[in-house]
């Protein structure tokens, strides 16, 4: 019993050994950087990312590590941003996700000497502020107030607002620039709905039900768009309402838009957000040069009017 | 005192065996049969293993070693009270959650109400302390498996942490906590770097590495370490040791038997509860000041992760029988594994997958060691 | 009688107190709602014998048990310890009172070390200063002397309870009662999972504890191995007591017939063929 364990342990510690070195090899390009991300590991978002650190991978001869705590624990990111600069990589791409949090962490890298882009969540002045290069993203609050412009230009009084991560703070901000936007007080119109599609479903209908007189929608991605969407064809019920924004792109939102479901979009493009970083630090890591401005990548609306050219790549690129 | 009652004791003469059958255990046999050896043998595999496959890759340079320690001292410090609980017999899986509400309510009386952080921080232990006992309580009383009761913990507590956190504040993180804590001892208890001086020479004298800027890479030891220590040296004394120890083995052995010699079960579970709740506020107590932010997500899953290290440690899951020090050596397992795999350069997809496969070969390994103990039955 | 001889205690060999009543119970009731489980059930164990409780299943042997060792609280009757009435709230009085019972399968926690489970509840302890710790020394070297005066070899008492076979389980519950001062020993089933070689083993160290003036209470299903340890045999049937039979009244068969509740069992024998 003894024997057959241990060698049951030895095989297993081959198989992985086999799968790390293979996997370390098989890279072993020039430069290497490591993106951290604070997605949980259901977060189907970030897989345009991820094809987009491929993609550079490719392009520059580099090597890229993606990184993400598992359950979306900041805490547990800021421990992986302090492996990864222990590692010592040529340079760390990461979000701001929660700049308390993640402050002595990145500082930590900072302070080792390597280069440090941010990326997605977090503001121009927190990058600064944490001593990175630079900051490619979009502003939350402003795009959250760009969509309640619209939704107000539509006539929108009352709304709900989808939050799937709410544990997040720009997440929260969104909600609150859309409300500003649209000149409502925040109260109880954003909905934690969970990353589950069927909770998402049932706690929207449950929410519409209890509070008939919404008449505008936004959700914060398509963790809960998706579910949104499907809850709109089954009742047939888009018509009644006045604007129903998603923020970032999939396959079902995009058809949706097409279909007069959805009213638009908030494309962030998180192409950009992968594929920017990576270029950018190659190019400063060999010949230290590095644009001196921050990069907006969002907001960009995507409605029915430019939709066709979104939409073939929705969900993989876009 | 010594309790030695000498009326009763056997006049008879020692007479020799009865049972043909001697009933002796091999010193070799007596060692396998040690809770921790299947996780001591599975530190020294990790360690092995990740020598040859991130030997060079900064892990065992000082902050990379620090790196997979402060993830190994906060799993040690829940590890140990879920081992101490899961020997008692019971489980507790609102321990993630409690790691949420308590910094919480770390944070929120001190940010919003402007408690001082000390105050604030006892609040959290009594509040934490006491859902603890009530967990236990309703177990002990009910009988119902503490899986059940503790999984509506989990929910209940991570509910409320979120609601709470809405209704005091608007938002699910609650940050900015540095500058109320920034002077505060107690603060510093749970998150100050010991020995600044140490580290400084050390890396002057190239022990350790050092910045560019020539500050040490690491710059002292973190309370959390102690915490992780202290907690788990009076746990392994309390355990082994004492008569409470005792206790605790014959809580989970079997409660039935226990009670029939005297031994205060329902008061034994009911601390133990107490004493896992303990665990998670300083897990959050620590968190919270070294970050300087609550978030309600906090501890997410944690309660597997001190469920993992105890089983890894060679806790059986039905009680009764378990060590603290195999508790730890699990924590290290998973710190070196989880940080490890990061360090390799694999995908981290592999470490769900990796720690899939350790937790059932622990599994099994226990299994066989509890077949050993109670005689191949 | 072969056997009397064989199992009585000589007159010189039998320490202080020989004979001297030490529970007496008289018409003890217990209900349980409006099930009646103890209806009247009288009993008198003595220093120095071996009492047996036989009864068929539903008789009220493990309720007298209960309510002998305080897990119960009788509803009505008298129990009298050492000459004085008593009411236990908890098995833990019962134990200070000098009861104590050893459970056929919740005697011992087989995970457990025996030395552990030998102290269970009564740990030695020493003090360090303001702290105080098991006496690990001294609770081993104890346990290892108890196991050697029973006949079982332990060379390291730090061994789990669960290497040790079913009846030296038992004897060492037995021990463990007698080495904290039982006076009364109440054994419940305690040969019942047992073979030939082990019952054997049990009952003669029940034979040893006697010798010793302890009183015991032996409840089992087996009429031979009551007949062959015990002085006095109780029957009980629906809660009450049937009668209280001395060695020298009795024979083995008659004992048989009685706590099977004299006719149904010949019945039952007869449409057998005579097997039961």
């Amino acid at each position: 019993m003894k024997s057959s364990l241990l060698r049951g342990v030895l095989a297993a510690a081959a198989v992985v050994a086999v799968v790390a070195t293979s996997a370390t090899s098989a890279l072993a390009a020039n430069e290497r950087f490591v993106f951290v991300s604070h997605a949980p590991d259901s977060d189907s978002w970030w897989n345009v990312i991820k094809n987009a650190l491929k993609n550079a991978e490719h392009d520059e001869g580099v090597k890229v590590e993606y990184r993400n705590p598992p359950t979306g624990d900041i805490a547990d990111m800021a421990r992986i941003i302090q492996q990864a600069t222990a590692s010592n990589p040529n340079g760390i791409v990461t979000t701001i996700a929660d700049f308390d949090v993640l402050q002595s962490a990145i500082q930590g890298a900072v302070a080792k000497g390597i280069p440090v882009i941010t990326v997605n969540s977090g503001t121009a002045e927190q990058s600064k502020k944490l001593g990175a290069l630079m900051h490619i993203g979009q502003p939350e609050y402003d795009a959250g107030k760009g969509a309640g412009e619209r939704a107000k230009a539509a006539g929108v009084t009352h709304f709900l607002c989808i939050n799937h991560y709410i544990t997040n703070a720009a997440s929260v901000e969104r909600c609150q620039g859309y409300a500003d936007g649209l000149g409502v007080k925040l109260g109880d119109q954003m909905l934690d709905s969970g990353l589950d599609p069927t909770e998402v479903y049932n706690k929207v209908k449950a929410f519409l039900a209890a509070h008939p007189d919404t008449n505008g929608i936004l959700a914060l991605g398509p963790n809960a768009a998706d579910p949104l969407i499907k809850y709109l064809r089954d009742t047939g019920s888009a018509s009644k309402f006045k604007s129903i924004i998603s923020f970032d792109l999939d396959g079902d939102i995009s058809k949706a838009i097409k279909e007069g479901i959805m009213s638009a979009a908030i494309d962030q493009q998180p192409y950009l957000q992968g594929y920017l970083p990576i270029v950018f630090l190659t190019q400063y890591v060999r010949y230290g040069v590095i644009p001196s401005n921050n990069v907006n990548t969002g907001p960009g609306f995507v409605t029915k009017d430019n939709i066709a050219l979104v939409e073939k790549l929705a969900g993989e690129y876009r | 005192m010594v309790e030695q009652s000498n009326s009763g004791r056997m006049e008879t003469p020692i007479v020799d065996v009865i049972d043909e059958r001697l009933s002796r255990q091999s010193r070799l046999r007596r060692m396998l049969s040690r809770p921790d050896l299947g996780a001591f043998a599975g530190a020294v595999l990790v360690f092995v293993f990740f020598a040859f496959a991130a030997g060079d890759t900064g892990m065992f340079a000082a902050d990379g070693v620090m790196n997979w320690l402060t993830v190994t001292a906060q799993l040690m410090i829940i590890g140990t009270g879920a081992a101490l609980l899961m020997i008692g017999g019971e489980f507790d899986l609102s321990v993630g959650s409690m790691i949420g509400f308590a910094g919480m309510v770390i944070a929120i009386p001190t940010i919003y109400f402007h408690v001082p952080v000390g105050v604030s921080v006892i609040l959290a232990f009594v509040m934490a302390m006491a859902i603890g006992a009530l967990n236990g309580y309703i177990i002990v009383r009910t009988r119902l498996p503490s899986f059940i009761v503790t999984l509506a913990s989990l929910y209940m507590l991570r509910g409320l942490t979120i609601a709470l956190s809405i209704v005091f504040t608007n938002r699910t993180i609650v940050s900015g906590l540095k500058q109320y804590s920034d002077n505060s001892f107690v603060a510093a208890l749970f998150s100050a770097k010991l020995f600044p001086g140490f580290f400084r020479w050390l890396a002057e004298n190239g022990i350790i590495n050092k910045l560019p800027n020539g500050a040490p890479a690491v710059s002292g030891l973190p309370m959390l370490l102690v915490w992780a220590v202290v907690i788990a040296v009076i746990g392994h004394v309390v355990l082994t040791k004492t008569r409470v120890g005792n206790w605790i083995f014959a809580s989970g052995g079997d409660a039935n038997a226990a009670r029939n010699v005297g031994v205060p079960v329902s008061a034994i579970k009911i601390s133990l509860f107490m004493v896992t709740a303990f665990c998670a506020t300083v897990f959050a107590a620590c968190q919270v000041f070294e970050f300087g932010s609550a978030a309600s997500d906090r501890g997410l899953l944690k309660e597997f992760e001190a469920i993992i290290a105890a089983v890894i440690g060679g806790c059986l899951l039905t009680g009764g029988y378990g060590s603290v020090v195999g508790a730890c050596l699990g924590a290290l397992i998973f710190g070196v594994v989880q940080m490890g795999i990061l360090f390799t350069g694999a995908p981290s997809d592999w470490f769900q997958v990796f720690l899939g496969a350790m937790l059932l070969i622990a599994v099994l390994f226990n299994s066989s060691i509890r077949r050993r103990v109670t005689g191949e039955r | 009688m072969s056997k009397a001889s064989q199992t009585a205690v000589a007159e010189k060999d039998r320490p202080e107190g020989w004979g001297r009543p030490l529970i007496e119970v008289h018409d003890l009731v217990k209900h349980f709602g409006p099930v009646v489980a103890l209806a009247g059930v009288s009993l008198t164990v003595k220093a120095g014998e071996v009492h047996c409780l036989l009864g068929d299943n539903g008789a009220g042997k493990s309720t007298l048990i209960k309510t002998l060792s305080g897990v119960y609280k009788p509803t009505g009757g008298d129990f009298v310890v050492d000459g004085k009435p008593v009411a236990f709230s908890s098995p833990r009085d019962a134990l200070d009172a000098g009861i104590a019972t050893v459970f056929q399968d919740l005697a011992m926690i087989p995970l457990l070390s025996i030395t552990r489970n030998f102290f269970m509840g009564r740990e030695p302890v020493k003090r360090l200063g303001p702290l105080s710790f098991m006496d690990m020394d001294f609770a081993n070297k104890v346990a290892r002397e108890e196991m050697r005066r029973i006949g079982i070899d332990v060379r390291d008492p730090e061994q789990a309870v669960g290497t040790l076979s079913g009846g030296e389980r038992q004897c060492v519950a037995i021990a463990r009662a007698v080495y904290f001062g039982a006076k009364v020993l109440i054994l419940d089933e305690p040969t019942s999972a047992l073979g030939v070689a082990q019952t054997s083993m049990v009952l003669k160290f029940i034979r040893q504890v006697r010798a010793k003036g302890l009183g015991v209470i032996f409840i089992t299903h087996n009429v031979r191995h009551a007949y062959a340890v015990g002085d006095k045999f109780t029957v009980l049937n629906r809660g009450r007591t049937l009668g209280t039979y001395t060695k020298t009244d009795i024979s083995l068969d008659e004992l048989q017939t009685k706590m099977a509740g004299d006719k149904e069992l010949q019945d039952l024998s007869e449409e057998l063929g005579g097997t039961v």
